[in-house]
Parts: structure tokens; sequence; C-alpha cells
């Protein structure tokens, strides 16, 4: 919070006004700002092979099993006999790095808000991130919380959002079914818009966590492995990246060389 | 209902300003804050006053004053036992009480990030659990968290249809 490179909201909110039914269309909105390639990057080979990668893709999904704030209570029902997401191929998953789903179950602290981000990182694309209850979506109680994260999507894409405050598991069990098909159809882009604007990902980043943020993921040597970086990927930001001297963790060692402990001791 | 007898006996040691019983099990002391080691000290020592449950601090921005409120629980007698002292909001400053219940290192460093508040003597006064925080103490009563949050972050703003007919009809969500 030292330095306030950007402004978070310096891009406009498009289509964010929908975020308002059980299961309401992105703001980043999948097929605006982070279209599917067009049909002239892709030959017709590859553009069968896509819709056949995204059919499979769409019947076995791994939801990360990581809850932020209060929503993970709805999601034991969820998961379990009562609704069983299991008939439609979704099951928790212990590590990002199997995971499909980033389910964020409610609001997030400042300090969530960066391991949010690492567990994303960590995730193999395509990922999917779903925005779970109001305060994803506005703060929602926490409207006027110094310590909260309003918007959810101004820090990672995320695909869909839950409104409610709790969405209860059909509200849950519909969003998933929206996503699967989303994905099946080749809607849900979001995680390109990452690599495509991640300079306004990792400015409003640091815009809450200081100049310093680093994540141990090279995110622009994944754009550019995809073949998605583009002009939003590089920018002032990514630049603070290589003067930034380290991630988080050995930041933070270097901070603290040793625990100091000032005072007297205990007699 | 009166304060047992034991407890009366070693409250009526020292110069408090008032004790009272709050509830069956629940005693409220207003002492002055140089009486609040050794009130501590003697509670301890004599009745069995070991468990430091928590520290809890108010901010009476009007008065200029921080309350700091210690709760302590007695096996003995079977009695919670809160002592109140108040201090001067400037400097803000007090002493540890870590040499005589170590939870304490714990609770001031949480009421010195939240309040501001110096304790001599304290295990640590480091950053706790606002980790990124450099802005003041955000549960001080000065403190505007509407006008920061407004500031640090961004919010959508959320008017559909639906909702102007409702407020043409005189309702909505509008204070």
């Amino acid at each position: 919070m030292t330095d306030k490179p950007l402004k978070a909201n310096e891009r406009p909110p498009a289509g964010a006004e929908e975020a308002a039914g059980p299961a309401a269309r992105d703001a980043a909105g999948p097929g605006q700002a982070c279209p599917a390639p067009s049909p002239q990057e892709r030959g017709v080979w590859r553009k069968i092979m896509d819709r056949f990668a995204d059919h499979c893709r769409a019947r076995s999904l791994f939801v990360l099993h990581y809850c932020t704030g209060c929503g993970a209570i709805e999601l034991p029902p969820t998961i379990t006999s009562r609704f069983d997401m299991e008939r439609v191929g979704i099951t928790p998953m212990v590590t990002p790095r199997q995971a499909d789903i980033l389910l964020i179950t409610g609001y997030l602290s400042i300090k969530t808000l960066k391991r949010v981000i690492l567990s994303y990182e960590q995730m193999p694309a395509p990922k999917y991130v779903l925005g779970f209850g109001s305060c994803t979506i506005n703060g929602g109680m926490y409207w006027n919380s110094y310590a909260t994260v309003k918007r959810l999507d101004q820090y990672i894409p995320t695909d869909l959002f839950i409104a409610g405050c709790m969405p209860r598991p059909e509200a849950v069990q519909q969003v998933l079914l929206q996503l699967i098909e989303d994905i099946d159809s080749g809607r849900a882009n979001a995680w390109r818009d990452y690599y495509r604007n991640y300079d306004f990902y990792l400015g409003n980043q640091q815009a809450l966590f200081g100049p310093k943020w680093n994540t141990p993921t090279d995110v622009i040597g994944e754009a550019e492995h995809y073949g998605l970086a583009g002009e939003g990927t590089y920018g002032p930001h990514t630049k603070l990246l290589a003067e930034s001297g380290g991630t988080p963790m050995e930041l933070a060692r270097a901070e603290r060389p040793a625990r100091a402990i000032t005072g007297r001791r205990k007699p | 209902m009166t304060i047992p007898a034991p407890l009366d006996e070693v409250l009526g040691e020292l110069p408090l300003v008032a004790a009272r019983l709050t509830a069956p099990r629940r005693v409220r002391v207003d002492a002055r804050p140089e009486n609040l080691p050794a009130l501590l000290e003697l509670l301890k020592g004599r009745l069995g006053f070991f468990h430091l449950s928590a520290i809890s601090c108010v901010d009476w921005l009007e008065e200029g004053q921080f309350e700091l409120v210690y709760h302590v629980w007695s096996d003995k007698l079977k009695l919670l036992l809160s002592a109140h002292v108040r201090i001067p909001r400037e400097p803000g400053e007090y002493v540890s009480i870590y040499d005589l219940h170590e939870p304490a290192g714990f609770f001031e460093r949480d009421i010195h990030e939240m309040f501001g508040v110096v304790f001599d003597g304290a295990l640590s006064l480091d950053r706790f659990i606002l980790t990124s925080w450099d802005g003041p103490p955000p549960m001080r009563k000065d403190f505007d968290a509407r006008k920061y949050a407004e500031e640090t972050f961004s919010t959508v703003n959320y008017h559909p249809d639906w909702l102007k007919d409702i407020e043409a009809a005189g309702g909505g969500l509008e204070e």
C-alpha cells in the first residue's frame, strides 16, 4: 500500500452490472475482453481438436480445496450426497497443480488475496475462477472495510459470479453447470485475460501489496509459451518485477532476518 | 450478592477507584494506571488469578483516553475479574505485563497494531496481522475506514433495470 502505481478502477467494468443473477456473467466478459482464438489464428484441424478438448475437459473438473471466508460451509452439501456434484464430474482436489477451478468462497482480506494469487498462478491453464457470494462482487457486507478486497476481478480474471449472501448449494450447482456449458462451447476464456492483460492485474496487485510484489511463477514466460503475450502483457508494472529482487518469500526473509524480540525477557 | 471476602480483602489493599460485582461470577474493577500491575500481581499470587484470557482496548475519542481492560480468571474463586484502566490517548504509552502473564505478549502486540498503544517492555511490537499495512492504526476512532476503502478499492456501480422500476414506485436501495 506504499505506492499506488494504478488507480484500481482505471479499466471500465465492462458488463459488470449484469453481476446480479445467481449465475451472472463475468465483468471481464468471456468472448469480449479475452476472445477465443480467431479462425484466422487456428487451422481447421486445430479448431476441431480444440472443440473436442473443450468437450472432454468440461466433463471432468477438479475444484481446488481452498476456501476463504465463510462460504465454505455451503460446499459440503454441494459436494456430498445431498446435491452430489460428482454426478457431473466435479470433485475437490487438494493441490492447485492438479486443479481446474478456483472457487473463491467469500470475502478476501488483503493477506488472503496474496495466497489466492499464489495458488491461482500455480494452476495449469486452462483454469477457471468462480466468485462466490456478494463479497467477491462488491465487498458485500465488508463494503467499507479497510482490510477486505472489494472486487475479485480486479486482481485475477473471474469467469462467473454467484450473487447472494450466502448463495445456497442450488446456486453453486447452477453456476457449476453454467461453467460446464461455457467450457463445452469454448466461452470460458477468462484465464487468457490474465496473460493478455497481465500488466493491468499486476498493477492492481502492486497497488495493494507494494511495488516489490512478485510471485514465484513466471507469468510472462507462460504467456509467451501459450502464445498469448500481447500489448497488455508488458507495461510499467511488469518492469517493476525485475527490480523487485525476489519472490515474496525471499523478500520476507530479507526483511526480517531474525525474529526481533524487543524489551525485557522473562526473568 | 457481594464480592467474595478474600477478593474484597485483596482489593482493599490498593487505592482503587471502584470495584463491583456485575454478575454472580464477574467482578469489574476500575484501577488507576499506576496500580494495575500491582493489582494483577496480588491477584495472581494470593487468589490464583493465573489465566489472562484477554486484554481489550477501547478508544474514547472525546475524552482523549484509551481504556485497557485486563480479563483474568481465578481457578480458586471460579471468578472472572475485569480490571479497567484509562490512559491518556496521547502519547498512548503504558507498561507491559508480559513478565507477569505470558499471553500478554500476544494481546499487547495486537493492541499496538490496531490502536497504536506502546507497551514498555512488551515481548514484541512488530507488525502482526496487517503485514502490508503502513497507514494509521485502523481501530482508532479517528481513522476513517470508509474513506480509506473508497480511495484504495474500486467498486462496481450496480443499477439494474428492475431496480429502476422499484425506485419509480418509491422504494429502492438508497439511504
